[in-house]
């Protein structure tokens, strides 16, 4: 009983948690990449004299430029199938935040103990990117179509990635409940899955997320805004806003399926802290190196680095699995 | 230095170039006017162009009122004698004002008898495209305006504007394959539309269309004479500034009997060059940021910013320079203010050479340039690319060597060297400008160093333009070659009666859609960027829009002071 309540309570909890975090994550890349590319970024602390104008700190920026597209109009062009164009980015959001409720937390197992939950995370989170696929192809622009199309493949080859490098690690680890796997221990040959397994899910969730030189769907400079083309004010912000949550939802699947057990007890979450922050520098290093591959280029890219890396994890695994 | 005419250039063009024209006149610094009947245009095009390869720096025509039309063919000969320019000129009757095209036997002739049909409404006869340039398609309607094929058939329920059809095909096609880059698309800032037609993501045809940002610098040229001239021919571009400067300066000083002091010279070397850097800094950002790459657009146009600021400290200006006067210029550049510039030019020179090797070794940014938009040699040379666009295609043409400015480009003065690549690619095209950065670079090290030595004057007042004079002044700007021709009053001596300007986006902006044909939909932004196309140069008309309101009003001071607080570090 006392457990069900505490599972109530933080299911509660995590949705501003992971937003908060989201926002953080998403104001260190922009900050990052602002300070690699020789700009500023988004001020963490305001000048004094435009202290009154602006306030004293820009951390939060990226909620207020969401916070700012639910105060526009938003616009449903005639030609769209208006129903799904409306509801897509919404039902985008919900499975973005349902996965992270199967992803833990330091201090808050939340529904990862429930048994197969790294499938339903992993169906949840490509629900998710299913319906930025779906809403943009219902708009009817030109652009949203070609977009979509190259988010399509983009995500197909991606999502190969993302599976090879889970189900490596579910083999070694002999569990499909990320909870067990979050709270296992380390050994030598595991360190070892961490590393070629991890730079997989690392390469996948470029592609996810859409980080440079994996942007193609969002190529401004070729495709307009690409699948968000015909999308404005609410609905656009509840895109960014899934976007946020799909962040928040990989980081943390990546540090708790392959950096166990920091996401398990309340008393790791100073190093919790420390790996998501490194893993958004890493991040934001290949989005300012990159230029953007062609589609082309960035499929056979993928089938070159992830089909034989999954090959090897895979191979790794099942020596782990038979020997250790 | 006085630009001194070689004697006999007149008998030479007689002799051994055409011999059957009506009448030559030697102008100043070899150009030679040849005046041949309406008739021979086609027979002079096609000896000028088969036999001698001579290269057409522009068609146009001039209004000469009561006696007609004058219809101009200027051919570049400078490979047979030194800065050799013929003016091939037919004199056409007002009310029958045909002659005929010669774009079928000089491609490159194609876009400038179109601009000379709608400018002055003569005929040439057998244009191969004969439809607008830059009026809309549809106006008056798609029949005049030669947009609809032959033998089309149209119902009456199709509207003008319907019946625009850019590649000429059918309606029903153009609906589903058609794709229009423009007119403002993020990729191009300026505004232009290029239809693409697309086969899955496979460009098959393409077609450009310009028109969107006309505003008669020409003319108002034409009504404010030769002085304030300058200052509005500056004002063509705002990134290749001087570039426009001297051409313009050059032109009116082959006018008259000019004298130029040598120190003059080496600083409109020196800004012509500042102006080549940052131009060619700016290319490369753009690009970077078409490939998605935004820190080497950053970096890029950060570099950019220091040449900025030492072309500032020079003139007093960032964009529009103002210190081109007929023989001579306005503005010293004092001994220690040299010394300064030429040491942050060397440090610059140090992170340029980085930049080269940034650029040439990036494996992603290899893999968007290489291969993209091929042009070989022969399609340069027939399409009639100039600058960076052609010497990528491995086609050493510079304006500089064949036929200099009123500047110092002596190569025994001044050390410097063409650039070509043999890549024939986007690829090619970015190492020439970045090579060529590095040239500029030299070049402008060399003549700081000058400055900072030497002292002198810096103008000698210009003589009165005779009636009725003619020049033609040439340049190598960023983009390429830049031709300017004046003509003067013959009533006022303080007025041109004619100015015609040839930009170099006006010549590669024509071949881009040979290049964009076979190329994937991701690379048609590459493409169009890759000739650093500069719509401002190319157009002819523009809306301005004074609307002006809102509660607060700052004052410039004001603004000037947020954004120095705004980008502060």
């Amino acid at each position: 009983m006392v457990d069900l309540i505490f599972t109530v309570i933080s299911l509660i909890v995590i949705v501003p948690l992971a937003l908060f975090l989201g926002v953080i994550y998403s104001y260190l890349l922009r900050k990052l990449s602002a300070r690699f590319q020789w700009r500023v970024g988004p001020m963490l602390r305001m000048y004094g004299d435009l202290k009154p104008l602006l306030g004293t700190t820009r951390l939060l920026q990226p909620l207020y430029d969401i916070l700012k597209l639910y105060g526009k109009e938003t616009i449903v062009p005639d030609v769209s199938r208006r129903r799904l164009f409306v509801y897509s980015p919404f039902l985008s959001l919900f499975f973005a935040v349902a996965a992270i409720f199967f992803i833990p937390f330091p201090g808050m197992p939340l529904l990862s103990g429930v048994p197969y939950s790294l499938i339903i995370a992993s169906y949840l989170l490509i629900a998710s990117i299913l319906f930025t696929i779906l809403g943009p192809v219902a708009s009817g622009s030109p652009w949203a179509a070609i977009g979509a199309r190259r988010e399509v493949e983009l995500f197909l080859v991606s999502e190969l990635g993302f599976v090879l490098s889970l189900f490596a690690v579910a083999i070694a680890r002999q569990s499909l409940v990320i909870w067990e796997i979050s709270s296992g221990g380390q050994s030598l040959y595991l360190a070892l899955l961490t590393v070629t397994a991890g730079a997989l899910m690392f390469v996948a969730m470029l592609g996810k997320l859409h980080i440079k030189p994996f942007d193609m769907p969002e190529a401004e400079a070729e495709i307009v805004a690409g699948p968000y083309t015909e999308y404005s004010g609410k609905l656009l912000g509840t895109y960014y806003l899934t976007k946020v949550f799909l962040l928040y939802g990989l980081v943390a699947l990546f540090i708790s399926l392959f950096l166990p057990p920091i996401a398990t007890d309340v008393l790791w979450l100073p190093l919790y802290i420390v790996a998501a922050v490194v893993l958004v520098f890493l991040l934001t290093s290949v989005q300012v190196l990159n230029p953007r591959y062609r589609i082309r280029n960035a499929i056979n890219w993928y089938l070159k680095v992830a089909i034989p890396l999954g090959v090897l994890n895979f191979i790794i695994a099942l020596a782990i699995w038979l020997v250790v | 230095m006085k630009f001194e005419t070689a004697p006999d250039v007149a008998e030479y063009v007689k002799k051994e170039i055409y011999p059957d024209g009506l009448e030559y006149v030697p102008l100043r610094e070899n150009r030679v006017i040849v005046k041949v009947a309406p008739g021979d245009l086609t027979k002079v095009a096609e000896l000028f162009v088969k036999k001698f390869e001579a290269r057409l720096i522009h068609a146009t025509a001039v209004d000469l009122e009561l006696k007609g039309f004058e219809v101009l063919h200027i051919y570049d000969f400078s490979k047979f004698k030194d800065r050799l320019v013929v003016i091939v000129k037919a004199i056409v009757d007002k009310d029958s004002p045909e002659f005929p095209s010669i774009a079928n036997i000089t491609w490159q002739a194609t876009w400038a008898e179109r601009e000379m049909k709608e400018l002055l409404g003569v005929k040439p006869s057998g244009m191969p495209d004969p439809r607008h340039q830059f009026l809309p398609h549809e106006w008056p309607n798609p029949v005049e305006s030669g947009s609809i094929p032959e033998g089309y058939k149209f119902d009456g329920s199709t509207t003008a504007k319907e019946m625009y059809l850019p590649l000429r095909m059918p309606i029903e096609e153009a609906y589903q394959t058609l794709i229009p880059i423009g007119p403002y698309h993020p990729g191009v800032i300026e505004g232009q539309i290029v239809y693409v037609k697309v086969e899955g993501e496979q460009v098959v045809a393409a077609d450009i269309k310009t028109g969107f940002h006309h505003r008669g610098i020409m003319k108002l040229i034409e009504r404010r004479g030769y002085n304030k001239g300058a200052f509005l021919a500056e004002r063509v571009c705002g990134i290749c500034s001087a570039a426009h400067g001297l051409a313009y300066i050059t032109c009116t000083e082959n006018l008259y009997e000019s004298e130029v002091p040598e120190r003059a010279l080496y600083i409109r070397t020196l800004l012509a060059e500042l102006n080549r850097m940052h131009s060619h800094l700016l290319w490369v950002g753009v690009v970077a940021d078409v490939i998605g790459w935004k820190t080497g657009f950053m970096l890029t146009w950060g570099l950019r910013e220091r040449v900025m600021d030492i072309i500032e400290a020079i003139t007093g200006n960032r964009v529009n320079y103002g210190i081109w006067r007929m023989g001579g210029v306005s503005r010293d550049v004092p001994q220690e203010l040299a010394e300064k510039a030429k040491r942050t030019v060397d440090a610059l020179r140090e992170e340029c050479a980085k930049l080269l090797l940034l650029v040439a070794d990036h494996p992603v940014v290899k893999s968007r340039l290489i291969g993209v938009g091929p042009l070989t040699r022969a399609q340069a040379y027939d399409g009639g690319a100039v600058g960076p666009v052609a010497r990528a295609s491995d086609w050493k043409i510079d304006v500089r060597i064949d036929n200099p400015p009123h500047a110092i480009y002596d190569p025994k003065v001044i050390s410097w060297e063409v650039i070509t690549d043999d890549h024939c690619d986007t690829f090619g095209r970015t190492l020439v400008r970045v090579k060529e950065l590095l040239v500029s670079c030299s070049i402008v090290s060399q003549c700081l160093e000058y400055l900072a030595k030497t002292t002198g004057d810096i103008r000698i007042k210009p003589k009165t333009v005779p009636l009725g004079a003619e020049a033609v002044g040439l340049n190598e700007a960023p983009r390429g070659e830049l031709a300017y021709y004046i003509r003067a009053s013959d009533k006022d001596s303080s007025l041109p009666h004619t100015v015609r300007i040839r930009t170099p986006s006006y010549r590669n902006n024509a071949i881009i859609p040979l290049m964009l044909v076979g190329s994937n939909l991701a690379d048609v932004p590459v493409v169009m960027g890759s000739t650093d196309q500069c719509l401002a140069c190319t157009d002819r008309l523009e809306v301005i829009d004074n609307r002006d309101g809102g509660r607060k009003i700052l004052t410039w001071d004001q603004l000037v002071n947020l954004s120095r607080r705004a980008s502060r570090w």
